[in-house]
């Protein structure tokens, strides 16, 4: 398997962070079943013209847990937030949101939900405090929540009496954060969350999410970086060309890891050399990098092949063997078949 | 106070002052202009523009108020300010790519689009209703009058008339993502509508024939309304708003 392209998240990534770490505590209801806080979605469907924005999706997220909704640019995660609620009207399928059917113009989902958009587009005329006034009209307690909204865009560090003509984007996209984080609702539905935001921003968005999903709120969000999917999410959603490639737990994850073993050889030649010879020995599919390896394992079970490899005599002696362990990025890169960021 | 509320306040107010200036300007050259109206006759080339003078010379300052202030004043700059204020309602949010945020709060689509309309259709008909009951007074610096029941009949057709420009601007901006080529493409219509209304032989396709001297001074001599032709405008109104939360709720961010 090949390595990653780089990227601002590499680091916390390859430091420990694997998606086969994180438990699944959540209990699950029966599939299907809409009730506070889940998310049910069956056939939902969009499309823009000749093209299929949205292939039926069927999903049943909640309560509680964070999702995290992964594909490549164009692959459909936008389409499929905005679809649940009710900015793009769909052209097949259901939806519940919280309780709530999606019908109409999807009022009734928004209203039980909190939503920040992936694009930031802001009336940057307007002061801070205004702007989250504004965003925050029609919400029940409206000056509780707007107050709550205060306290999170300070605790952001977001000066709040000046105009958002003078915020950069990242202080832009935690204005919109400070607003969906604010209203006491049991779902949240976060477009690109810490998109444009430095790594300690994004370290402090991230804790914010964690917090909320501790306090038992459904959480579904969209990300290009790894590394907050892997501290943050307990379960996966891979879009690709507007379909549901596959759909990820902890656990999954963690059964998916033990196929593949990973090498670390002490030059290229060598790790050219090992190529055939694992093939020869049983793996599926042999991916080299460099002087790295991964050999992908028909079963879950590494040990007859580790055998075989240490009775082999014409393989030169790795540097480093590790099995069990499997990186959001090498997932990404066995779904998509590219490198992830 | 909601930001487009309050950017359509200060277009309402930018609008009445200049309503009230072209007014007040118009009244004080009526000493003038009464004295100049037999050579206004005889050098004005267009046949329609003789027309008008005609009822100017018979009815005084009452003919002249009603070309003016309706006819000149707020036909011509409310047609523009209906334009001005819709063009931008819904493809201005859109080409500014506020649209989704606009959306994305838990307020339904129907209430979203009808504040906005009600909004604009106010700053498009108040300044029209507050310039004309202001009239009388304005007439006092010519030792003038005229009564102000008739004058805000008046100023409420026209306002219902200028409505029209506004709710079809205002669909068209349902529809588009872009309020420049509105803008251009309405006051092109309304252009080619005056000018059609200054052709003898092709005025009566005009529109503006339902906002012209012979229908405001109907409604000055009856002191009432045309209920059919303002069933009408109404009417065409209502199809606007109804084509535009058609055209809102279908619309995607």
């Amino acid at each position: 398997m090949s390595e990653p392209t780089q990227g601002n998240d590499q680091g916390e990534n390859r430091d420990g962070d694997d998606l086969s770490s994180h438990d699944d505590p959540r209990p699950r209801t029966a599939t299907g079943e809409a009730g506070p806080g889940r998310i049910v979605v069956r056939g939902l469907t969009r499309r823009f013209g000749e093209t299929l924005a949205l292939a039926p999706i069927d999903l049943d997220l909640g309560p509680g847990g964070v999702t995290g909704l992964i594909g490549p640019n164009g692959s459909g995660k936008s389409t499929f937030l905005r679809t649940l609620t009710g900015l793009v009207r769909p052209d097949g399928g259901q939806a519940s949101v919280d309780g709530a059917r999606l019908s109409g113009d999807g009022l009734a989902v928004r209203q039980r939900i909190t939503y920040a958009p992936g694009e930031l587009h802001l009336y940057t005329e307007m002061r801070a405090d205004e702007h989250l006034a504004w965003f925050l009209r029609g919400r029940p307690k409206h000056a509780a929540v707007l107050e709550r909204a205060r306290a999170i865009a300070a605790e952001l560090g977001i000066p709040l009496e000046r105009r958002v003509r003078a915020f950069s984007h990242g202080m832009k996209r935690q204005l919109v954060l400070a607003a969906a984080l604010a209203p006491d609702v049991r779902v949240r539905i976060l477009d690109e969350p810490t998109e444009g935001l430095d790594p300690s921003r994004r370290g402090k968005v991230v804790e914010l999410l964690r917090k909320d999903a501790e306090r038992g709120v459904t959480l579904l969000i969209s990300s290009h970086h790894f590394g907050e999917i892997d501290r943050l999410c307990d379960r996966l959603v891979f879009l690709n060309q507007g379909q549901k490639l596959a759909e990820e737990t902890a656990s999954s994850v963690a059964a998916r890891a033990r196929r593949f073993v990973h090498f670390s050889w002490p030059s290229e030649t060598e790790a050219i050399a090992a190529k055939p010879e694992l093939e020869r020995l049983g793996a599926e599919r042999v991916v080299r990098d460099g002087v790295r390896t991964t050999a992908e394992l028909g079963t879950a079970d590494p040990r007859p092949f580790l055998t075989a490899l240490s009775n082999a005599g014409g393989l030169p002696p790795p540097r480093t063997i590790e099995f069990g362990r499997l990186s959001l990025a090498e997932l990404y890169q066995d779904l998509y078949g590219v490198g992830g960021v | 106070m909601e930001r487009a509320l309050r950017s359509t306040v200060v277009q309402a107010i930018g609008y009445f002052i200049v309503l009230e200036a072209m007014l007040i300007a118009a009244i004080l050259f009526w000493p003038d202009f009464q004295k100049g109206i037999p050579y206004f006759k005889t050098l004005s080339s267009l046949p329609i523009a003789k027309d008008l003078m005609k009822p100017i010379e018979q009815t005084g300052i009452e003919g002249y108020i009603v070309v003016q202030h309706f006819f000149k004043g707020c036909n011509v700059m409310g047609a523009a300010a209906a334009v001005l204020f819709a063009m931008g309602a819904v493809a201005g949010e859109a080409h500014r790519g506020t649209l989704e945020l606009w959306l994305s709060r838990p307020l339904s689509r129907r209430r979203i689009l009808l504040e906005r309309w009600a909004a604009g259709a106010l700053a498009l008909s108040v300044p029209i209703l507050l310039s004309s009951v202001t009239v009388p007074e304005a007439l006092i610096l010519i030792d003038e009058t005229m009564p102000r029941g008739g004058l805000t009949w008046c100023a409420l057709h026209q306002s219902i008339f200028l409505l029209c420009f506004y709710s079809l601007t205002f669909l068209l901006s349902s529809i588009s993502s872009r309020p420049v080529g509105i803008a251009f493409g309405m006051l092109l219509f309304t252009t080619f509508q005056f000018a059609l209304y200054l052709i003898t032989t092709v005025t009566h396709w005009s529109v503006f024939r339902m906002s012209d001297l012979d229908v405001y001074g109907a409604i000055l001599e009856t002191r009432g309304l045309d209920g059919l032709l303002i069933a009408g405008l109404i009417g065409f109104n209502a199809l606007c708003v109804a084509g535009s939360l058609f055209a809102f709720a279908r619309r995607v961010p």
